[in-house]
């Protein structure tokens, strides 16, 4: 009796023994952030937000993506935008002819819940989409960049919520989509996390009638995607936990629990970091992240990807519409200063449009160093010398930046307006809080000049920057904040997006980039680095055109 | 009296009903666009579109607000309970400000409980000798702790006492964030810990609430101090301390008289502290990441959430205004004159 007593103990004390092994030997990762997912619904409220995009970015998985080639000099491993490589969606076809697209779906991929990938869950995300029932219509809009069959402006004038037969389930793993028109930027839609499937088993249950699609249980619960990790524990406004996904088709991720931590402060985040209790962090000012780099066990590394600044000075308000004028404004601007003051020399002076990561990016031949007698040689031709005769122009001339960035924007319109001076325009600045910036931008197109650091297209591709920015909204273009039209440049946008020949294609995209350069559509400023603190114990850190880490990369090293 | 009380509370309720109408034309009447803000600069004309209409933006300002009220057939809002949802976060207002008041009322409560502990005794001896060594080391700590802002004292104490000393924890919120926080019962997490067994979750609360309090209480402290030993000082100075001193009285016993009567003005300065720290308190929790109602009303005036930003509004003013309701039945029941 004693024996087996004292069996039975030792076999106690071994398993308690082993699980708390097993449980000291459980990787975490504390990731300091500015905030936490807001929402979960990339059709919803939350989506355009960087902090709720890494939420379901990570706990979701695109229909195919970008293979990586290789890493930058900080080893961040960065994407080859020129390829593409499956992952939910395993391998597709493309009939020309018939405009049809065939994709074939992974198997054996399990969400979080359990329940399997079908082509079901395709259908419903796609059908989704088109409902428009969410806030933000991401899923229809990507699709309709897509130029999926009936994905076209009249869901919001009565016309058909239904798929049809645009989008057909052949079979349990294969789909087959339909296109209105032959568009160069399907599969790169593919790859956005707007098109990631939900996991439509879990997610109808929690449909109601008024609410069929789900989007509250999306927006406030949990996105239930097919990705790596599987949401722990979210308390909005605070935290956001989630545990490695044991069914992830790519393999149980290494870190198998990841904690973000909303830190407003970047100070605090900065320190929290330094003392070695959290492993990354993000979102520091360049200062901070210059401060960082001597620290012993923490490491700096950045990117320069897709954040940029600019000058925007509308076409729209005379005197803008003078080409001389924006020269001279452009041959004027102190980028050295700006990278310097604004950013700690974390940025280099842009010389294109777009950045040099983009798929089809060249460097236009046109450009506009800092040269003062040019600019003011420039300013006479364009009619004003020494600015005389802009006096008429003085609402114009006020600069407008976003009043929640003053701690780095504020110095940097200071010395813009101390630049410009010197060439004789006298220029106000003009600080507005984000949501009026985002009004006067957006809805009524109509600030003058606005430095602006927030345009960073999704797509990692200068067709789709293009779209976004510079097509007049005639020929298919999004967002014209600078109302910018210029005829040529919406004709080869227009036959660059149907052209499936890529040597065809390439002169187009570079005479739109030599257009926009020379006619100076908006004035590029300095391209800034994305960067990154973090523990030196941390590898696996790579660059999205999201500006989102993929956990699922990431190593910690005991 | 329940007279007095029910005059006080009808009072009180037309006062919120005219802060909701005020609030709610204010912000609309603001050069700003929450649709743009949420679907993203880069969204289509037609997705903004319908967004604005989801929101229920494009009806006409009367029509928002009987919606709003609830007072328009079918819908749901203030007068049925409903705050509404939240445009950032998609979920119910109320349930989000359950959240995030308890964390800013534990913070403040607490802070004022020890500061008033505190305060009182130090005010008190400062004004029973006043010019002494105590009185003018206490006038000097109020006037340094008074003059400087008190998120750069939280900032200080931070770099000290985590970043030096090491004896406080990250500025990371109420809790470890690797550790498990206890069930929710009051939000407030020392109360839950304790409710929940758990020691380990009480004693991280208590260490994680250590230099936000502290901060709370170093800046308050000086004017309660202040003020307790100027109403010490008058009333040592008054006819009945001086009776009570002619009639023999002891000195502590003389002290304990004037010390009530010293108190019942710190009691309105309290409550209006209390109110004004509630809707300051976005510093501290901001500093120290704590998550509370504060932030949670800055991050919704900047994204222009207009559900949360009304009911935030209406809850702080509620618990404003009702503490000056407790303060008025206080002083009633102190001095009777007031009802009649």
């Amino acid at each position: 009796m004693n024996k087996a007593m004292t069996r039975l103990t030792a076999l106690a004390v071994a398993a308690i023994a082993s699980t708390l092994t097993a449980q000291a030997q459980q990787s975490q990762l504390l990731y300091l952030a500015e905030d936490v997912p807001a929402g979960l619904n990339y059709d919803g409220p939350s989506v355009s937000v960087n902090t709720s995009q890494t939420g379901f970015i990570n706990l979701m998985e695109p229909l195919i993506y970008y293979p990586y080639a290789g890493s930058n000099d900080d080893g961040v491993r960065m994407l080859d935008f020129s390829k593409f490589e499956g992952r939910l969606v395993e391998r597709w076809e493309n009939d020309p002819a018939t405009k049809t697209w065939t994709l074939h779906l992974r198997r054996g991929v399990k969400s979080c819940f359990g329940n399997t990938f079908t082509a079901d869950d395709m259908i419903y995300t796609l059908s989704r989409a088109k409902s428009v029932s969410g806030q933000a219509p991401i899923g229809w809009f990507l699709s309709s960049v897509a130029a999926i069959k009936g994905f076209d402006r009249s869901v919001f004038t009565g016309g058909s919520k239904e798929l049809g037969d645009s989008v057909v389930k052949v079979d349990d793993y294969t789909v087959r989509i339909t296109q209105s028109d032959p568009s160069f930027l399907f599969l790169m839609v593919l790859t956005n996390y707007g098109m990631a499937p939900f996991d439509s088993v879990e997610l109808k249950k929690h449909a109601t009638p008024q609410d069929p699609w789900s989007h509250i249980h999306a927006n406030t619960v949990n996105s239930t995607g097919f990705g790596p990790y599987c949401l722990e524990r979210w308390v909005k406004d605070d935290e956001f936990v989630m545990t490695a996904n044991p069914n992830y088709y790519r393999g149980k991720p290494a870190i198998d629990r990841i904690v973000i931590k909303k830190v407003p402060q970047s100070a605090n985040r900065t320190l929290t970091l330094r003392s070695g209790q959290a492993q990354l962090t993000q979102r520091l000012t360049s200062r901070e992240f210059e401060s960082l780099r001597s620290a012993r066990g923490v490491k700096v590394a950045g990117v320069y990807g897709n954040e940029t600044l600019f000058l925007n000075l509308n076409w729209k308000t005379p005197p803008f519409d003078n080409a001389k004028l924006r020269q001279a404004i452009a041959a004027a601007m102190p980028y050295r200063q700006i990278a310097s003051i604004g950013y700690a020399n974390q940025a280099r002076r842009w010389e294109a449009h777009y950045t040099g990561v983009l798929n089809g990016y060249i460097k236009p031949d046109a450009q506009f160093p800092q040269d003062v007698e040019r600019a003011k040689a420039l300013l006479a031709e364009a009619g004003f010398p020494e600015g005389k005769g802009l006096e008429k122009y003085a609402d114009a001339f006020k600069l407008a930046f976003t009043a929640e960035r003053e701690s780095y924007l504020g110095p940097i319109a200071t010395t813009i307006q101390s630049a410009l001076k010197d060439i004789g325009l006298q220029v106000q600045l003009e600080p507005m809080p984000q949501t009026q910036i985002a009004d006067r931008r957006l809805v009524k197109k109509d600030l003058p000049i606005s430095i602006s650091d927030t345009e960073k297209p999704v797509g990692p591709d200068v067709i789709y920057a293009t779209k976004l920015f510079f097509v007049s909204p005639g020929a298919g273009g999004v967002n014209n904040m600078a109302n910018y039209s210029n005829a040529e440049v919406d004709r080869m946008f227009t036959q660059a997006l149907i052209e499936s020949d890529g040597a065809k294609r390439e002169p187009l995209v570079r005479g739109i980039q030599q257009i926009l350069q020379s006619e100076l559509a908006w004035i590029p400023l300095v391209e800034t680095r994305t960067q990154w603190a973090f523990s030196e114990k941390l590898t696996g850190i790579s660059w999205h055109p999201d500006n989102s880490l993929r956990l699922f990369d990431l190593k910690l090293a005991p | 009296m329940v007279r007095f009380i029910t005059t006080r509370l009808a009072t009180t309720i037309i006062q919120l009903a005219g802060l909701a109408l005020v609030v709610f034309f204010a912000i609309r009447a603001l050069p700003a666009d929450p649709v743009a803000r949420l679907v993203g600069l880069n969204a289509s004309r037609d997705a903004y579109l319908s967004s604005q209409k989801s929101l229920g933006l494009d009806r006409p300002v009367l029509e928002q607000l009987g919606a709003y009220l609830g007072i328009i057939p079918g819908s749901s809002g203030l007068l049925q309970g409903d705050l509404g949802r939240s445009w950032v976060t998609g979920s119910p207002v109320a349930e989000e400000i359950a959240r995030v008041l308890p964390i800013t009322l534990e913070l403040i409560t607490v802070s004022f409980v020890i500061a008033f502990l505190i305060s009182v005794p130090l005010g008190m001896l400062c004004g029973l000798r006043p010019g002494g060594v105590a009185d003018r080391i206490t006038f000097g700590y109020s006037l340094f702790a008074g003059s400087q802002p008190e998120f750069w004292w939280a900032l200080l104490f931070i770099f000290v006492f985590f970043a030096q000393l090491g004896w406080a924890p990250p500025p990371l919120g109420r809790l470890n964030p690797m550790s498990s926080p206890p069930p929710f019962v009051t939000g407030f997490i020392t109360m839950d810990s304790l409710l929940a067994g758990n020691m380990a979750a009480f004693k991280d609360g208590v260490h994680h609430l250590m230099l936000p309090v502290l901060t709370k209480v170093f800046v308050l402290s000086g004017p309660i101090v202040k003020m307790v030993r100027q109403n010490m000082v008058r009333a040592l100075a008054s006819d009945y301390v001086l009776y009570a001193r002619g009639s023999g009285l002891w000195p502590a016993r003389i002290a304990a008289i004037a010390l009530k009567n010293a108190l019942a003005p710190a009691l309105t300065l309290l409550g209006v502290l209390y109110g004004y720290i509630l809707g300051s308190a976005v510093l501290i929790e901001t500093v120290f990441s704590l998550g509370g109602i504060g932030q949670y009303a800055v991050r919704s005036v900047l994204a222009f959430d207009y559900p949360a930003i009304q009911a935030v509004v209406l809850v702080i003013a509620a618990i404003s205004l009702f503490v000056y309701l407790a303060l008025d039945v206080a002083h009633a029941l102190l001095d009777p004159r007031i009802v009649s």
